[in-house]
């Protein structure tokens, strides 16, 4: 009785409910996915479903389509939200807080809506719906990730490296890409990682902004794992994807010290 | 105080803008035809004739230079007529000039194929607005590229003229009082010029969003149309007169937000002061494992919890909804409670036994003070990533009805429209939202003066 006593009163088992629960919802759900993915619908080893996922040409179009938006929108986001960050960065810039909340503030807007409203925007002003409504809308829904964490490695930078780097005679230009924007690598490793891998695995609103013309691999994905035969098809593109974020998080754990991260 | 006059004037210029024009909204035409005899027959007089037949409709519609034209299958039928289910969906009901009751029955095919929300009932005054929103006639706002370009123009144009004036005036300076004014404007513009960009760049960013509050203050069912002012939208949402599926998924929501983030304070705080109190290796181990939900996109959070209650054989429901809200929710309550944990002192918890307290008493009045504002901030964070979340609810809701907001507007944007008490819903959200911000700011500002 005491050392039960004892076990409870030593703060290290306080953990235990949720490591507990971590191994029951986060865990095991992980492994789940791989176990469904290696059966088939009787719960019979089978390698059929990876071999399907091979010679399934759609699946493996619209995977390398996903890929190819994720990287656009990855590339869009950085060219946009990097000089915003600088420019908010800047010494004389007077209200960054107020700025960078700004740039926040859309987010606690349901992105779903904000999807249709950026659709009817479209509608309004004339312009088709298709890979360039898509990749608005992307760009739209995860700039904000992009430039809050370049944003922080900014602000944090030592501004007198610039000024060292200009009394030694570098012009502006070559101040910026040979002092400022090395140093601001870990806020722009994060900025990618933290819209690239939303974006890969993005479902719902792509339909919405292409009137259900253009698929991606998320939608994909959703589509086999709500047939309840297809369950085990679909639970081997989930784990494609979860290689793909995997590959992402592994190589982008640049984020050291918390460089950036919204959180 | 200027710069906010002049951001408060463009403001107000960008919703002027969108609002002016769309007043006067009603030179629609139609031409009804009926497909089967060609002539130019007139709506009221062709029910009689065709009652329970399946009807085609040409309709030609020019509305706001644009041409729609469509073709339509509808079946009218009255008292009399015997309604097949055949026929598809009743879509409208009227009464014609002698009284007799008529409904407007649609290819329930059609529908699906139109992916276009109609609304069934008495919802159109008349046969031509519902025609109007089926054919989703809206109005072409291609002059709004007229107005960006005719204000790049002028802007241009003044720019040039000041310009010259400049040139003209400083003709007589001497080469180095002309190179300092040079230098002084290009850091100007500088500034100026990356100010533009940033409100260019908000610009963008907030004008769905204006057109959600902007729309917020009309009826129409379609988010673009505007119909007129009307507080209609505020007072359905607040009367609980909307769509019962709205209410009850605000509900839902709410309940769901609620008990995710309460459970997910109370284990996340549990188990950071655990996690602190670690060895190195376990606590490595344990941190790693509390950042995997956050790494995990929604998809895959979503699908993996999916599979373990199908796999567990649970029913999905609000339960396992829940459960998901708090597997996503804990770990930012862990890091947000984690750093108040480092600030303190150690040793007062063992203190606190010391001089006999349990070790409850010593969580209640020793820890719980300090880590306060840790959990607080870990709950409201809980609670805004609850209420956001979409990928997660949408694999793990299960199919018995339940909706949160999220999903609700995803299956309402699948049909095709919005329910309109959305829009004035999200712009109240929105400006809590706005209004918490600057509280927080002058806030802020007061503590770095005083």
């Amino acid at each position: 009785m005491t050392k039960l006593v004892q076990i409870f009163s030593s703060r290290r088992t306080w953990a235990w409910p949720y490591v507990l629960f971590m191994a029951l919802f986060v865990v095991l759900p992980l492994i789940l996915v791989g176990y469904y993915a290696l059966t088939d619908i009787g719960g019979h080893f089978t390698l059929r479903n990876f071999a399907k996922f091979f010679t399934h040409s759609e699946a493996i179009q619209t995977f390398l389509y996903s890929l190819m938006i994720a990287v656009f929108n990855t590339i869009i986001c950085l060219l946009i939200g990097y000089p915003a960050a600088y420019i908010m960065a800047q010494e004389d810039f007077k209200t960054p807080k107020v700025m960078a909340m700004l740039f926040i503030l859309p987010m606690w807007i349901n992105f779903l809506l904000r999807t249709v409203a950026t659709v009817e925007l479209f509608n309004m002003c004339g312009l088709p719906l298709g890979e360039g409504a898509l990749l608005f809308g992307l760009c739209y829904d995860y700039l904000p990730f992009m430039i809050y964490p370049i944003y922080n490695t900014l602000q944090k930078m030592d501004n007198s490296l610039v000024e060292a780097a200009q009394d030694l005679g570098a012009n502006r230009w070559q101040s910026f890409w040979k002092v400022i924007v090395p140093l601001s690598m870990p806020g722009v490793y994060s900025g990618i990682v933290m819209v690239f891998m939303p974006t890969v695995s993005t479902f719902a609103i792509a339909e919405l902004l292409t009137h259900n013309n253009i698929k991606l691999f998320g939608s994909l994905i959703q589509d086999y794992i709500t047939t309840t035969d297809l369950l085990n098809y679909g639970a081997v593109l989930s784990l494609v994807l979860l290689i793909i974020i995997g590959l992402t998080s592994f190589f982008g754990d640049h984020d050291s010290e918390g460089e950036g991260g919204l959180v | 105080m200027k710069r906010l006059k002049l951001i408060a004037l463009v403001v107000l210029g960008f919703l002027g803008i969108l609002v002016s024009p769309l007043s006067a909204q009603s030179n629609l035409t139609y031409e009804l035809k009926v497909g089967t005899t060609g002539d130019n027959t007139l709506l009221q007089e062709f029910p009689e004739n065709y009652a329970g037949e399946k009807v085609n409709i040409k309709v030609q519609c020019t509305a706001y230079n644009v041409q729609r034209a469509d073709s339509l299958d509808f079946v009218f039928a009255n008292e009399g007529t015997e309604a097949l289910r055949s026929w598809g969906d009743s879509v409208y009901n009227y009464s014609d000039e002698s009284g007799i009751k008529w409904t407007v029955w649609r290819s329930r095919k059609e529908i699906k194929n139109r992916t276009k929300r109609v609304l069934a009932g008495n919802a159109y005054a008349t046969f031509e607005q519902y025609l109007h929103e089926e054919l989703d006639v809206r109005r072409n706002h291609g002059w709004i590229w007229w107005v960006f370009a005719g204000v790049i123009f002028v802007a241009v144009v003044i720019y040039g003229v000041v310009l010259i004036i400049r040139r003209s005036k400083e003709k007589n300076l001497s080469a180095v009082e002309q190179e300092i004014l040079r230098r002084k404007r290009l850091g100007m513009r500088r500034h100026y010029g990356s100010q533009l960009y940033l409100w260019v760049l908000l610009l963008v960013l907030y004008a769905p969003i204006a057109l959600i509050a902007v729309f917020s203050f009309t009826k129409s069912k379609i988010l673009g149309n505007w119909t007129g002012f009307s507080m209609d939208l505020y007072v359905n949402l607040f009367s609980g007169r909307a769509d019962a599926g709205l209410n009850s998924a605000i509900w839902y929501t709410v309940v769901i937000a609620l008990v995710a983030a309460l459970c997910s304070t109370i284990l996340g705080t549990l188990a950071a002061i655990g996690i602190y109190n670690m060895r190195s290796r376990h606590r490595k181990m344990v941190t790693f494992l509390n950042s995997v939900p956050m790494i995990n996109p929604d998809i895959i959070t979503g699908i993996s919890l999916f599979l373990l209650f199908v796999a567990l054989g649970m029913s999905q429901g609000l339960a396992t909804v829940c459960i998901a809200h708090v597997v996503f929710c804990t770990p930012y309550v862990v890091l947000s409670v984690l750093p108040r944990l480092s600030r303190m002192n150690p040793n007062t918890y063992e203190a606190a036994l010391d001089l006999g307290a349990t070790p409850a008493q010593a969580l209640r009045m020793v820890m719980l003070p300090e880590l306060w504002p840790g959990m607080l901030s870990g709950f409201i964070l809980a609670l805004t990533l609850s209420v956001d979340d979409f990928g997660v609810t949408f694999f793990t809701k299960g199919s018995g009805g339940l909706e949160t907001l999220s999903t609700f507007i995803y299956s309402d944007a699948r049909k095709g429209g919005l329910t309109p008490e959305l829009r004035p819903l999200f712009t109240i959200i929105l400006l809590v939202m706005l209004v918490a911000l600057i509280i927080i700011n002058i806030r802020n500002t007061k503590q770095q003066n005083d």
